[in-house]
């Protein structure tokens, strides 16, 4: 965990910095590593492993904050990244306008780190590249295969956190994942399945253990069959229809559609430059009908596995659940302090920092669709004619969240309540409000699946962020499946 | 301030000796930048981060491996170096290693891309700078959004059998978002020599863009002519360049130059290359693994004509390395990322009364072009101003649009390319830009639309 000379260089730097009479300060000390291992096409194409360590220092100072990092750790860097914080906040407190209102908060002194059942940093190597090389081998066993990959990462994140308030938290968070993929080629088409999601692997907080229970292997037959299949199935066909989908693409739906435009720092206009802003304004919370009465959408950084859980976020808040879509009515906002109590309510936890030289700004938890009741099979069962779409493919959503379109890998057609022929390149679009509005069935927790998202974007300079958002099955009406037409 | 070039190389040269690798190949990227991000009318993030990170790949018995550091501490490197030792032990198939260790015959351009100006600016006249524009707005009754950042960085490659190369760059980056109730209007500069950055003609072209963008009608969807400005143009061909300029796009089948090389795919006004010596651009004069950059033809008057290699897939294709090569954790393939659209004959002026009817576009959103790359099927929304234009004039504003379109089609059909240039880049990148003319083009399809 962390060492204690660390503690004490830190302590030292955080008693000095209360010396100096800053109105607050925190210090994070962050060391990660992560390894990642990918096979193709049966050779092994990559294998690195990355450490990095640094120290960031935040001041709040004549009402203006001040953030400097450095990967420099002993006592004159340290002094020297804390000048530059407080440089940086007098530079800004002399033509400040506001000061910064940030609301005090308890102190904690914890620890937090992920369960796990075996470390995977204790597994060989060569183990994990033989693992990946059996699903490796599976995956090209067809000759319309053309590009068969593998893949593993493994993150450690030792954290620590020191506040001018008191606060002084230990975490050490593990997450482990992968994802295979089939690419399928016959003449100028190119069509691809992926599991458990595509683009970059999935990950949990958690050990060696979930790799396993992911069984690359066995689902490797279905993934290269499905991909095959693709090159010889109908385009999708496009018109207003009855669409479920399945988690795999739920995730990135909720992700785009509720976890970003539920930022409140986003809300409030300080993301327009780059990331853009939100539909879920202020003066809607508690009154706008965002969906259906069986959306439930939950924030929440306790949920065990989840790759936006922790024990504390990074300025010291315990992790907790928040309610975001309550029975259809916007309720609640990932917040930071400062950006909470702007508004008047108190912080939701989600100050995150995707390292150690990376500035804490408001994240996503693990935004979960909260499960309804019954099966897919039920849910098909009841479709007498629609599209069921799974993994997500491609995805794109307008700067207030509202405007989406989604492609996935694959399609099935639903008739009469079964599931028949597959579709290739499906694609649907929407408004937000509208669709989460036409939501007409949610499977229950026995379908419900956790995802974890490794390459969330945000923020000036961009930082990617690890999140969590979980789903079941869900069926949505009238939904614009293909292009309009063209009037 | 920078950690300098003896300093950084005397520490890779050493562990480069030291390592019991038959090859050992490191690079360090350190960064020193400032952002401060507005909103609001105030400040409201103001941050400096120091970064370093050391990227090691090594050569044992036909196999390689990677590992990284954030220290330039001789202790770390080893440590590091034995990890990529240590995985390039593991199984796989052993082949002889791409990368070279030793001097290069080809030496990379001298490039001045280093502005201590840019640099040293105190940090109260970059707030000042701020507060400036934030009044000018204010007076027009606009809001202003925004982010301005400064730094430094340095870029060092040094191999186990003498390879040496150091590059200090300065970099910055001014965005503006001029905001009013229902519009908005966006202006952006991205900069080695902060002597070059001109703020008011920015605030000028926002705070225009966000008048005119009044009660935002919505249109037909459909087919339309439009005149893309050159951020929205950038886009489409940084998409371009990551879903099908590489090597590896091209061995994949993915590209949509695979197999079609030296065929027409784009329309005779469109040549596309990339220069990372051309200081137009963010200039950078060798890649990661120290090879210094080649210009690269990529498309020449709507023809397939060229890709970018790294050593790895230069070896597969047995091409050298054209100098694409990312970071050794990275296994995308090389990367295309200072492009260039060669600009044309019609005056940016008269482009809009070239057009008479359509749509003027100042900027995308969100673009994919992970629909079909094949076809560089791309989907994204327009934002900070999409403007209806009439007889050559702009008569009002249109919502936000979703365009889905085949971009090879859409460069097919390019009625006119301005003779004017502009730089577009993110200096948090700092190596990466596309210097880009505004495009006119016939039939672009739209198929959604915002609220």
């Amino acid at each position: 965990m962390v060492p204690p000379q660390i503690i004490h260089l830190l302590s030292e730097t955080c008693k000095s910095l209360k010396r100096r009479g800053v109105d607050y300060a925190d210090l994070r000390w962050v060391e990660e590593t992560h390894e990642e291992l990918v096979v193709q096409n049966l050779q092994v194409e990559h294998v690195s492993l990355s450490t990095t360590e640094g120290v960031s220092i935040r001041v709040l100072h004549q009402g203006a904050w001040g953030y400097a990092s450095s990967c420099r750790i002993d006592p004159a860097g340290l002094r020297h990244t804390a000048e530059k914080a407080i440089e940086m906040a007098k530079a800004v407190a002399l033509d400040s306008k506001t000061k910064a209102k940030f609301p005090p908060f308890p102190p904690s002194k914890g620890h937090y780190e992920t369960p796990l059942e075996v470390d995977p940093f204790s597994v060989e190597m060569q183990k994990k590249l033989d693992y990946l090389m059996w699903a490796c081998r599976i995956l090209k066993d067809h000759p319309s295969i053309k590009t068969a990959t593998a893949k593993l990462d493994f993150y450690r994140t030792d954290k620590l956190f020191l506040s001018t308030e008191g606060a002084l938290i230990e975490q050490r968070i593990t997450e482990s994942g992968g994802t295979i993929e089939a690419a399928a080629a016959l003449d100028h088409e190119i069509q691809r399945r992926s599991f458990p999601s595509s683009n970059d692997s999935c990950l949990a907080q958690a050990g060696y253990e979930y790799v396993k229970s992911l069984d690359f292997v066995g689902e490797a037959v279905r993934v290269r069959k499905e991909a095959v299949a693709l090159l010889r199935a109908k385009e999708c066909p496009s018109g207003l229809k009855t669409v479920l989908l399945m988690p795999d693409q739920l995730v990135l739906q909720i992700h785009e559609s509720c976890g970003h435009p539920a930022e409140l720092d986003r809300a409030l206009g300080m993301e327009l430059s780059f990331a853009g802003g939100s539909f879920l304004t202020p003066d809607r919370l508690g009154k706008l009908r965002y969906g259906s009465k069986r959306v439930n959408i939950t924030a929440d950084a306790t949920l065990p596995r989840g790759c936006g859980t922790f024990g504390y976020d990074d300025e010291g808040v315990p992790a907790r659940k928040v309610p975001i879509i309550q029975e259809g009515i916007f309720t609640g906002y990932l917040s930071s302090r400062e950006s909470a109590a702007a508004i008047g309510r108190v912080s939701s936890g989600a100050m995150r920092a995707d390292g150690w030289n990376s500035v804490p700004i408001v994240r996503m938890t693990n935004v979960n669709l909260e499960p309804g009741t019954g099966t897919l099979e039920d849910l098909v069962r009841d479709t007498k004619r629609g599209i069921l779409m799974a993994t997500n493919k491609s995805w794109s959503i307008d700067d207030r969240r509202l405007n989406f379109q989604f492609g996935t890998e694959i399609a099935w057609e639903i008739r009469g309540g079964k599931i028949g022929q597959p579709f290739k390149n499906p694609v649907y679009t929407g408004i937000t409000p509208e669709f989460w509005n036409s939501c007409s069935g949610i499977a229950g927790p026995e379908e419900w699946r956790l995802y974890g998202v490794p390459n969330c974007a945000k923020g000036e300079p961009v930082q990617v962020m690890h999140v969590g958002h979980g789903a079941s099955p869900a069926r949505f009406e009238k939904v614009q499946v293909g292009r309009h037409a063209a009037r | 301030m920078l950690l300098g070039e003896a300093r950084i190389l005397s520490a890779l040269r050493k562990a480069a000796r030291a390592s019991r690798a038959d090859q050992t190949l490191l690079a360090v990227q350190r960064v020193g930048q400032t952002t401060l991000r507005f909103a609001n009318g105030k400040i409201h993030q103001n941050f400096h981060e120091e970064d370093l990170l050391v990227w090691i790949k090594v050569a044992c018995g036909g196999r390689s491996g990677v590992a990284t550091t954030s220290s330039l501490k001789h202790s770390s490197l080893e440590k590091a170096i034995e990890a990529a030792i240590a995985i390039a032990h593991l199984s796989g198939k052993a082949t002889v290693p791409a990368f070279s260790t030793a001097p290069l015959s080809l030496a990379p351009p001298r490039l001045t891309t280093y502005f201590p100006a840019t640099v040293h600016q105190p940090m109260s006249e970059n707030v000042r700078r701020i507060r400036a524009l934030n009044r000018c707005c204010e007076k027009a009754g606009l809001g202003l959004a925004g982010s301005f950042t400064v730094g430094e960085s340095e870029l060092a490659v040094a191999g186990s059998k003498g390879l040496v190369q150091y590059q200090p760059f300065s970099l910055g980056g001014l965005r503006l978002v001029a905001t009013r109730e229902g519009g908005s209007g966006f202006a952006a500069q991205a900069f080695r020599d902060l002597g070059t950055l001109e703020p008011e003609h920015l605030l000028d072209r926002a705070m225009d863009s966000c008048r005119k963008n009044r009660d935002p009608k919505p249109l037909r969807l459909g087919k339309y002519d439009v005149l893309l400005e050159p951020e929205a143009v950038a886009e489409l061909v940084e998409w371009l360049s990551g879903i099908g300029f590489g090597a590896k796009q091209m061995q994949e089948r993915t590209s949509f130059m695979a197999g079609r090389l030296g065929e027409q795919i784009m329309g005779k006004r469109i040549s596309i290359y990339d220069d990372g010596a051309d200081p137009r651009g963010l200039a950078a004069p060798f890649d990661m693994e120290g090879v210094p950059k080649q210009r690269v033809d990529l498309i020449v008057e709507g023809r397939a004509e060229g890709i970018v290699y790294d050593s790895h897939y230069g070896k597969i294709y047995h091409r050298p390395s054209t100098g694409h090569a990312l970071a050794y954790d990275d296994f995308e393939g090389p990367l295309a990322s200072n492009l260039f659209l060669r600009a044309g004959q019609t005056p940016r002026a008269e482009m809009l009364k070239r057009m008479g009817h359509g749509l003027w576009i100042t900027r995308f959103h969100y673009v994919s072009g992970l629909l079909k790359p094949r076809e560089a099927l791309m989907t994204g929304l327009t934002r900070d101003g999409t403007f209806i234009v009439k007889r050559g004039k702009v008569v009002g504003a249109a919502k936000n649009l979703r365009f889905t379109q085949s971009i090879l089609e859409a460069f097919s059909n390019v009625l006119a390319v301005s003779r004017e240039q502009h730089l577009v880049g993110d200096p948090a990148q700092g190596f990466s830009s596309v210097v880009t003319p505004a495009l006119l083009i016939k039939g672009f399809t739209f198929t959604g639309q915002t609220k």
